[in-house]
């Protein structure tokens, strides 16, 4: 998707996001003051959609200018880069899923060990190495030195 | 007297050791490329809420004033910078690290950054107390307008796109509406959901812009591109004392003019480096040397760019306005250590205002010591592997968001955020803006309600201000300055 596709794209799903708020602040109380909870959202609502417009605007004068691409547009992103990307969310929201219940010790080298995989080390002894003494680590500062409760194992 | 207590604060055996750990990391975190001082002091961040507020914020402000000295080691040794204020560093620093002479680059880029910094300290104690006692008169109207006024510094930080900048800090203010309203109480956009309830902390909001989403970049690195390894010898650090003698008025007129620039807001670093820079080579008398390793053309930048560290507080304490990206990121650290920035800050927090202006002197000593006692300490760094760094990284940053609350509802905020700001980012949308509009819109939108309640509703009174029709004026001519430079550049 080119910057200028990316730009007109953005700015409409922007328009909509203001559009969406700006309609949800109709479900907020009157004022009984003279300022009500839904004046500032309406107001950041109608800016955002009105900087959006002109963004798409500027998008659709900048497509009008541009040469047509040869092929496929550039700036792109890498497919492999997307799963490596993909995944890593999914390690990351299993990470806040199940840290309640695995606890802190038992989640954590598995979600350390799982990014550097992502980030190509391939070395199962770094790998190892790495995921224990950081989870080690964090553990004393955050609850020895710091005193900051981590989860415990909570499955049964 | 009050900076006397202020260092003994700080000299403290039970305090010290912070405003070192502070800079160590600081200048570590500063030296990797990839990851800026902004994201230093936020790793600081789930720390800090252990500590007393002085210390606190002295631990920042060392996280700081070593983020920016440490953009200056890989600068020089592997011509990439690691903080964008020291990329005119790049400019002289390598190829004098080419030429063997690595050590020397460094221990001049330690100078000038140290005396840099420590001139705009002074400066910071001078100025601030001053404009401190006249914003004491504010009243909502006129916080208002200087709210209005820091929004429009969005402009200025906006990066190439003015649009795209404002459209990220109204964003910003956007998700600060949603939860608990500052006037009735009425729970915003909380669709039921009790976690929405309370809004989106600031901790997971900055930790998923600044810092996951930048591992998300890095990750888009793997198997592409690695840093360029470095050759050089770093050896003999210290300059001639011919050499110091022969930069010493580079570095004077470089600490003020980084001051001078950092005290306005919405400049930066980056600015000042390259305009110190500029007028290094202008008034130089060998112009053509520039370029070449010239180390007036390290010494200048650097000492500018440390210069705005001390000039950047000074709209930061005394009217909680932040001078670049970095202190907005530090005016989101004041907000949860639990102090207003401002001129109340310096009636209600003395001994926080004078750990401050101690801990910001004692961070460049710091630097000095450090930067000659471990210069071939500091560039093993650059060679720790990606796939080692930023998983632990990003442990890090989870463990902080949960420390918060201990919520892991704020590490999923902090996962949600970095993957907004990764897109923000991907599509040139600038972060800074974000938080910007994250922690200056609900003060004017609380700003704005008393002034309008006091009012009785009256709209004019919003005009009704000298002051703040100043602020609105400055603010109209901030903007159609940042249009105007925006569109020269374009041509």
């Amino acid at each position: 998707m080119s910057r200028i596709h990316a730009n007109i794209i953005f700015g409409v799903c922007l328009m909509v996001l203001a559009v969406v708020m700006y309609a949800f602040t109709f479900q907020f109380p009157e004022h009984t003051l003279a300022f009500s909870p839904k004046k500032f959202p309406r107001f950041v609502s109608i800016c955002l959609f009105l900087l959006s417009a002109l963004l798409v605007w500027q998008g659709i004068g900048e497509q009008r200018k541009a040469a047509p691409p040869p092929g496929k547009s550039g700036a792109g992103v890498e497919r492999a880069f997307l799963m490596r990307l993909g995944i890593a969310i999914l390690i990351s929201y299993a990470y806040t899923r199940f840290l309640p219940l695995t606890g802190y010790v038992a989640a954590t080298p598995f979600f350390i060990a799982g990014i550097m995989i992502l980030f190509k080390e391939r070395n199962w002894v770094k790998i190892a190495a790495t995921s224990v003494i950081t989870t080690g680590a964090l553990y004393i500062l955050f609850r020895i030195i710091f005193k900051v409760p981590l989860p415990r194992f909570a499955l049964f | 007297m009050a900076i006397m207590e202020g260092f003994l604060h700080v000299l403290h055996p039970m305090h010290f050791p912070f405003l070192l750990l502070g800079v160590v990391l600081g200048i570590t975190v500063g030296a990797l490329p990839g990851l800026t001082a902004s994201v230093g002091i936020i790793l600081l961040l789930p720390f800090v809420f252990n500590l007393d507020v002085g210390t606190a914020m002295v631990m920042l402000c060392g996280a700081f004033c070593g983020g920016i000295y440490g953009g200056s080691i890989s600068a020089i040794l592997i011509a990439t910078p690691g903080t964008p204020s020291s990329a005119a560093t790049v400019l002289d620093g390598y190829p004098l690290a080419q030429k063997g002479e690595a050590g020397k680059a460094i221990g001049v880029a330690t100078i000038a950054s140290t005396i840099g910094g420590i001139l705009s300290t002074f400066c910071l104690m001078f100025f601030a107390p001053k404009l401190a006692g006249i914003a004491l008169q504010f009243g909502p109207v006129e916080y208002f307008g200087l709210t209005v006024f820091g929004l429009t510094i969005i402009a200025s930080v906006a990066g190439k796109s003015l649009t795209k900048g404002l459209i990220a800090g109204i964003l910003g203010m956007l998700i600060a509406t949603v939860g608990i309203d500052p006037v009735e109480g009425y729970a915003r956009y909380s669709f039921g959901i009790p976690n929405l309830m309370g809004g989106f902390s600031l901790l997971p909001v900055l930790i998923g812009v600044f810092a996951i989403s930048q591992i998300f970049l890095q990750l888009e690195e793997v198997g592409k591109k690695e840093f360029k390894k470095f050759n050089q010898k770093v050896g003999k650090v210290l300059p001639s004392l011919k050499e110091i003698k022969n930069i010493f008025p580079i570095i004077i007129s470089s600490s003020f003019l980084g001051t001078f620039i950092g005290i306005i807001p919405g400049t930066g670093g980056t600015i000042a480096s390259f305009l110190a820079y500029n007028e290094a080579k202008r008034w130089s008398k060998n112009p053509d040397s520039f370029g070449k390793g010239n180390i007036k053309g390290i010494a200048a930048p650097e000492a500018a760019n440390n210069g705005t560290t001390g000039g950047a507080m000074v709209p930061l304490l005394t009217l909680g306005i932040p001078g670049d990206v970095v202190t907005a990121v530090m005016l989101g650290c004041f907000m949860l250590v639990g102090l207003k920035p401002g001129p109340l800050l310096f009636k209600e927090h003395p001994e926080v205002v004078a750990a401050i202006f101690a801990g910001l002197l004692l961070a460049n000593v710091l630097i000095l010591l450090l930067g000659f006692v471990s210069v071939k300490v500091f560039p093993k760094v650059l060679m720790v592997p990606s796939a080692l760094l930023f998983p632990v990284i990003f442990a890090l940053c989870f463990l902080g968001s949960f420390s918060l609350n201990n919520s892991t509802y704020d590490m999923f905020i902090a996962l949600v955020f970095g993957i907004i700001g990764y897109i923000m980012s991907k599509n040139g949308y600038p972060a800074a803006p974000l938080v910007i509009g994250v922690i200056l819109g609900p003060i004017a939108e609380d700003a704005l309600a008393r002034a309008l309640i006091i009012s009785h509703g009256d709209w004019s009174t919003l005009v009704g201000s000298p002051i703040a029709v100043f602020f609105y004026v400055i603010s109209a001519i901030s903007v159609m300055y940042s249009l105007k430079r925006k569109l020269t550049h374009k041509e």
